[in-house]
């Protein structure tokens, strides 16, 4: 024991010690924030400038397929989105693929002040909790109303204006797919592919690596990843949010993450020559 | 005969119902047949919800019954707050067509359901970061390239990446754009024909795991 | 959002607070009651959610257009009954049928589907030359096309890697790292994202920071 070096002390210590730093670290920036400026990634300004494609009256969908837990990663992205289609004057729809869709729903138009001044029913449209995984998504693409017959309040949906003239996949305009699993592939195999309609992803950070070939081919036509393309979409806007606020946090426990790497691998170098 | 319907039949059910899919794709563009199974399938897969609930409440049930140490208690407080939260909501449904619309179902969906799930998914950001230190190590050329890539791109999801040196997004950003695109389109193309292959399997009744079928047994 | 007033809610917040402590008391300090009884707790409300869920859904879309005439709903609702022979052993064969449903849909749409975006698209964007002739396009796309053909026959499985095919799968095997490197990046972002999107909770319920 006497023989032991700092090195080897460092490489034994408690993980809860880690934990606890982390934890304290990560609260500092919010108390005391920082405000480093953001840049812009392709992919999430390619997805911002789609959106202002749209023309007034288009059509689009929004999947909201995260659950509460993951709504620090893409409900900001969501909100800024939507608030550039409301914006351009495109209808919505949204539909959630969790069970806690109602609440994300509820987040959702709680955190984008332009539904006040526009019309339920007419102007946008939440039809509620799907599943059936690539099937349900397949069959919605030939026939929405047998999948919703009504909306989430239980109105028929040739009650509804918007959706008197949208009965299938070629009545969108586009779609936005808010992910943390597979819910982006199976509309980019049933629906992006085979009807070509634009598409774009708010993926948890792991799916902008996995959905990046996708983009790259062309299929989708912009990325969010995760809360950091939300403040990239809140600085696109003009309109900083709860991504924003976050990014200092982010900043500190990253580079605690990478101070880490660096202690472990000086750590690892420095004993190697007598562990061998 | 009973062997038949057990499994012959079965395996017959997947492969024309793939098929029908394939034959709908091909050469028909839209198939009402396949949409009504399509339909159905999404019918099923929303009353299967139900299963897991259910196997969950045997399986905490059986404690129960078993007064297993330490265990059985808790057990008790899933199944009663089960019945609680379950019960409410369906109140709610039956009373305004919406579980929220008990006040104590919604109640429990923002103030329970809503914090737990947002606390503990993140529960494994403590341990990535004890896995960095403990973990992440250069001990050969792979782990050397997965570890640049890794701090490369570290740096530059976090602004303070920009703010140390103004090359580490610039990296970071290659690594995200085209650095990474080769491994991960690869991982699409092999996985594309893994599914084939898993399909066309399936499709011949070769692959039976997913009908509960071990080697051998029922 | 404001802090809120209303006696309910912010009953709601603190619970939810409470909560969140029950839970980071595991990786804090160890596994303990409190942990545990937070995490069956989430799992009954979990459960009770799904259920709701459940419920509502599959009257919305099976029971009640059934119920309005189109009576060959009652197949589905049939099939979605009996995957519930499950839990039967002696009847456990039942569930094979709406199993086989729900396999050969998802097998029929995903064969179908990855074929174009997944294997047709993907060759194409690889061999495809830039339009552009800026050296750094140019170099990317080498990189790319070299990177993912030599990727690929890392996962040749069913041949050696010796011979021919030993340097193209050990450069193969360093594009994937370097794939997985960048991905791994990402899950810590994920990850650490939604952390501190709690340790902003935790400050904002005792009032430190606005909510």
């Amino acid at each position: 024991m006497s023989s032991e070096t700092i090195w080897d002390k460092l490489q034994n210590i408690d993980r809860k010690v880690f934990y606890w730093i982390l934890w304290i670290g990560l609260m500092i920036p919010f108390i005391r924030p920082i405000g480093l400026p953001i840049s812009i990634a392709p992919s999430t300004r390619d997805l911002y400038n789609g959106l202002l494609t749209l023309e007034e009256g288009d059509v689009v969908w929004i999947n909201i397929a995260f659950g509460v837990s993951a709504w620090i990663d893409c409900m900001p992205a969501t909100v800024a989105c939507t608030k550039v289609i409301l914006r351009q004057g495109a209808k919505l729809i949204v539909v959630g693929a969790y069970t806690d869709a109602d609440l994300s729903w509820d987040k959702l138009r709680n955190s984008v002040p332009d539904f006040d001044q526009l019309e339920y029913g007419k102007d946008y449209v939440y039809l509620g909790y799907y599943t059936g995984g690539e099937a349900v998504v397949a069959q919605i693409a030939s026939d929405i109303r047998s999948v919703f017959p009504t909306d989430a309040y239980g109105t028929p949906l040739d009650e509804l204006p918007l959706m008197k003239e949208v009965n299938s996949v070629h009545d969108i305009d586009m779609v936005l797919s808010g992910d943390t699993g597979d819910w982006g592939d199976y509309y980019m195999r049933q629906w992006a592919s085979p009807y070509g309609i634009p598409m774009a992803e708010i993926g948890i950070a792991m799916l902008a690596s996995s959905y990046m070939p996708f983009y790259k081919s062309g299929l989708l036509f912009g990325i969010s990843s995760s809360s950091r393309g939300g403040a990239e979409l809140e600085k696109l806007i003009g309109e900083p949010g709860e991504a924003t606020v976050i990014m200092d946090a982010l900043s500190v426990s990253h580079l605690m993450v990478i101070a880490a790497v660096l202690l472990a691998n000086i750590g690892y170098f420095a004993t190697r020559g007598r562990r061998r | 005969m009973s062997e038949v319907y057990k499994r012959e039949l079965v395996y017959l059910v997947t492969a024309v119902i793939t098929v029908i899919m394939f034959v709908e794709y091909f050469f028909l563009g839209t198939w009402q047949l396949a949409e009504t199974l399509r339909t159905y399938a999404t019918i099923i897969a929303n009353i299967a919800l139900g299963l897991g609930a259910i196997t969950l409440v045997v399986s905490h049930a059986k404690k129960i019954q078993r007064r297993a140490a330490g265990v059985w208690a808790f057990s008790a407080w899933l199944l009663i707050f089960l019945a609680i939260s379950f019960l409410s909501g369906l109140a709610g449904w039956a009373m305004t067509g919406s579980g929220q619309g008990n006040p104590m179902y919604d109640w429990f969906f923002r103030y329970v359901y809503t914090p737990l799930g947002q606390t503990l998914y993140p529960i494994t950001g403590f341990y990535i970061f004890s896995a960095c230190y403990r973990a992440f190590r250069a001990r050969n050329i792979d782990a050397a390239l997965l570890l640049i890539a890794g701090c490369f791109v570290i740096l530059t999801n976090a602004p303070v990446g920009g703010a140390i040196w103004g090359g580490f997004p610039i990296i970071g950003r290659w690594f995200l754009d085209y650095g990474q695109v080769p491994g991960m389109r690869t991982f699409l193309i092999v996985g594309a024909f893994g599914m084939l292959a898993y399909g066309f399997r399936a499709l011949l009744g070769r692959e039976r795991g997913f009908y509960g079928e071990v080697a051998g047994g029922e | 959002m404001a802090y809120p007033t209303a006696p309910l809610e912010v009953l709601g917040l603190w619970t939810g607070w409470l909560l969140m402590l029950m839970i980071y008391s595991y990786p804090l300090y160890k596994e303990n009651i409190v942990f545990r009884w937070a995490e069956h707790t989430y799992i009954a409300v979990m459960l009770a959610v799904n259920l709701v869920m459940m419920v509502t859904n599959v009257n919305r879309i099976a029971i009640q257009p059934m119920l309005q005439g189109q009576i060959h709903y009652i197949i589905p609702i049939i099939l979605g009954l009996a995957m519930y022979t499950l839990l039967v052993a002696d009847y456990r064969w039942i569930s094979r049928y709406p199993i086989a449903v729900l396999v050969g849909a998802g097998f029929g749409l995903g064969m179908r589907g990855v074929l174009i975006p997944n294997l047709l698209d993907q060759v194409v964007s690889t061999i495809t030359p830039p339009a552009g002739g800026a050296a750094m396009d140019w170099f990317n796309f080498i990189y790319i096309a070299i990177g993912t053909i030599c990727a690929v026959s890392y996962f040749l499985l069913t041949y050696e890697h010796t011979g021919a095919l030993r340097y193209p799968t050990r450069l193969g095997r360093w594009f994937i790292m370097i794939g997985l490197g960048a991905y791994f990046g990402n899950t810590v972002l994920f990850r650490l994202s939604m952390l501190s999107g709690r340790a902003q909770f935790f400050l904002q319920v005792l009032k430190i920071i606005p909510m």
